[in-house]
């Protein structure tokens, strides 16, 4: 009983000061903005570079913070004018689990730590972003709302303003053209790069490391409730699976093709667009990444082949007679082995009888 | 006639217990001669008769006794001048044709070993296996081993049937002929009861020539696609992208149809049939016995048999034991035709 008056008694002093907190910042912003609240007010840092101090107050009001006084975050400022070195803001300061301002908190969130953003963060790259980067600052809002930078819609633009070569890349590709033409489901960075948890490429657990690529690109490209609505054919991951190249990645091959060697990365095209890697005219170029003296042998005949359907070919042909020779070549194989162990059975038996 | 000399035979003159007619007979003979008080003549004569009458029943009882321990000598003699009557084994295939196949077995298995996973690569078998020999690459060397087996021995067998004589002989006998539809027909009938012999086969059954000519095709598709798969940038030099999709599928489908051949069809043949359970060792010794020639391949074991004098221990010759000191000429005369004549002893 003792503990659980303590605990109500917690709860309710806390609320208090939580009011009385929110109370001040929310008297606190208009002070903040005193300055923060022009335009101009900028400051020039060490390196130069000029940074913008200006803070939109109806972006402010918008965002997921909107009750939250400015030192709820900026918490190192105590004074004005400001003392010392101001720091960048600490998200985990509430965010962490069990909070008690109820700040969302998921583990995944703690993968940030080892991804490559976090990792080079931890490593003292100043330039290696933290969660404000992606998520915002003054605007930042849940990824669910359109106007978030980490919707969907947005996402390639917020990692662009850092990837800008990539960016420049992407918004080439069928994927980016697909997602202007409303096709939700369309990749965007973090379908195929991951979220928190994104990697180098050159780490054998990221989801692009050069083995894990077919199962990533066949997140999509196998399921028929995402490509297939859009008329994509879904084979394509199996017959690559069934290719030389899918077996050998699958068991360790390294020198070895994965869907992106042929079709591109950011820049991937519908093969029917010249400048894509996998357009007929290109594919000897293609293949001689890899296939020294690729000729255009290599365009002559289909590449995702299934030899169990008719658009394979001769191939399919070729499966068929082989498939109709072992039948009856066994069936008569066994056929004899039946009828001499018949024959022996029957000559063992009369033997056997008087 | 024939009882008198059942009669003689079974009654020697030892002594012992003279058959009723006979003795009868003599002692008759004896009590009349004593009894009547003969002449010295009539005295002399009755004994004469019957000495002679002994004489003559000792030396058809002594006959027929030397002709039995002659006949068990004999048995006993041969039994071990010609020991254990060897049991007599042909050379049926030579050192060369044994190493031969000893190469192609051991290409196939590492072949099929290696091969198998590629083909069922969804199998968590085939998961098990690269997981175990270190991955695709190393599968893939281990596969070339073996293709250069294969075709070394294809290679080298070509050479065989042209160059030696034994090839060309062998290359002659696996060639098909008509009896050999004809001998599959009589075997189905024989497996159906409606024969009670097998068809008699020459040196090569045509379940060995099928065997022969499956191994053949096999070697040519599997060499003339797994060339192509692997040395496939040379290869598409010179041929379209589709020619080697259909190297891919004939080399993974040739590849199961002789996979399944071997397990099911040989290993039955060589090692699971009743007969040879667990293994017909010909692959491994190159010889057949005797017995198993003339049953499997009887016109061979015929034509072998035509074709040369086997060197063979010579059976023993009877003659050079000469001939026992009887004399043939001393036949009974005594009368009534009791005794039969002498020389009817035992074969």
């Amino acid at each position: 009983m003792a503990m659980r008056i303590g605990r109500v008694g917690l709860f309710f002093l806390l609320t208090g000061l939580l009011t009385l907190l929110l109370a001040g910042g929310a008297q606190a912003m208009p002070k903040c903005l005193v300055c923060h609240g022009k335009p101009s007010l900028s400051k020039t840092l060490p390196s130069g570079r000029v940074i913008s101090l200006f803070v939109d107050e109806k972006q402010l009001k918008d965002s997921a913070h909107a009750a939250r006084a400015c030192t709820d975050c900026h918490s190192d400022i105590t004074a004005i004018p400001h003392k010392g070195e101001i720091k960048r803001v600490s998200c985990v300061r509430c965010h962490f689990k069990g909070n008690p301002v109820g700040a969302p908190q998921k583990d995944i969130y703690l993968e940030y730590g080892k991804s490559v953003h976090g990792i080079a963060a931890a490593a003292g790259n100043a330039k290696a972003p933290v969660c404000q980067d992606c998520h915002g600052t003054h605007n930042i809002r849940p990824p669910k709302n359109t106007a978030s930078q980490m919707n969907r819609a947005h996402i390639p633009e917020t990692c662009g303003r850092c990837h800008l070569a990539v960016y420049s890349e992407y918004r080439e590709s069928v994927h980016w053209k697909a997602f202007q033409e409303k096709k939700a489901d369309s990749a965007v960075c973090t379908d195929c790069h991951g979220e928190h948890t994104i990697k180098s490429h050159q780490n054998p657990e990221s989801m692009t490391y050069l083995t894990r690529v077919p199962e990533t690109c066949s997140r999509c490209h196998a399921a028929v409730d995402v490509v297939g609505k859009y008329g994509i054919k879904t084979e394509q991951v199996a017959t690559y699976g069934r290719s030389f190249h899918g077996i050998a990645i699958k068991y360790g091959g390294k020198a070895v093709a994965n869907c992106a060697s042929c079709h591109g990365v950011h820049d991937i095209r519908p093969s029917n667009d010249p400048k894509s890697a996998v357009y007929i005219e290109n594919i000897p170029k293609t293949c001689g990444k890899c296939h020294a003296g690729a000729n255009v042998n290599y365009a002559k005949g289909k590449i995702h082949i299934d030899p169990t359907k008719r658009e394979a070919g001769l191939v399919y042909w070729v499966s068929l007679l082989f498939k109709y020779l072992t039948i009856s070549v066994m069936v008569g194989l066994v056929g004899h082995i039946s009828l001499d162990l018949f024959r022996r059975l029957r000559r063992r038996k009369a033997a056997h009888e008087p | 006639m024939n009882e008198g000399q059942h009669d003689n035979q079974a009654a020697p003159g030892v002594g012992v217990d003279l058959q009723d007619p006979l003795r009868r007979e003599l002692e008759g003979e004896i009590r009349r001669a004593v009894e009547a008080e003969l002449s010295e003549e009539l005295g002399q004569e009755s004994r004469d008769r019957v000495v002679t009458r002994l004489k003559a029943e000792l030396i058809e009882e002594i006959q027929a006794r030397v002709a039995r321990v002659k006949a068990e000598l004999e048995a006993e003699i041969l039994a071990r001048v010609i020991p254990a009557p060897a049991p007599r084994e042909f050379e049926r295939f030579s050192g060369n044709f044994r190493a031969q196949h000893m190469v192609l077995l051991l290409s196939c298995l590492i072949l099929i070993i290696t091969g198998l996973p590629l083909k069922f690569h969804e199998a968590r078998l085939s998961q098990l296996f690269f997981d175990l020999v270190g991955g695709v690459q190393v599968s893939t060397l281990l596969h070339r081993i073996g293709a250069v087996g294969l075709i070394g021995v294809g290679v080298y067998h070509l050479f065989y049937l042209v160059a030696f004589r034994e090839g060309r002989r062998n290359f002659l006998e696996l060639f098909p002929r008509p009896k050999d539809v004809t001998d599959l027909f009589q075997m189905f009938r024989y497996f159906l009861g409606k024969r009670d012999e097998t068809p008699r086969f020459g040196r090569f059954s045509y379940v060995e020539k099928f065997d022969y000519w499956a191994v053949y095709w096999g070697m040519v598709v599997m060499i003339g696609s797994g060339l192509i798969l692997w040395f496939l940038e040379t290869a598409l030099q010179f041929l379209p992208k589709f020619a080697a999709d259909i190297a891919r599928e004939a080399h993974s489908d040739e590849g199961l149809l002789a996979t399944l051949a071997i397990i099911i069809w040989h290993f039955y043949n060589v090692h699971l049939n009743p007969e040879h359970f667990p293994m017909n060792r010909t692959f491994l010794t190159g010889r057949i016995s005797e017995a198993e020639l003339r049953q499997y391949h009887p016109l061979e074991y015929e034509a072998l048999m035509a074709s040369q004098t086997v060197r063979q221990t010579p059976p023993l010759d009877l003659a050079t034991v000469g001939p026992l000191p009887v004399d043939p000429m001393a036949p009974p005369t005594v009368g009534h035709g009791t005794t039969g004549p002498p020389g009817q002893q035992a074969p």
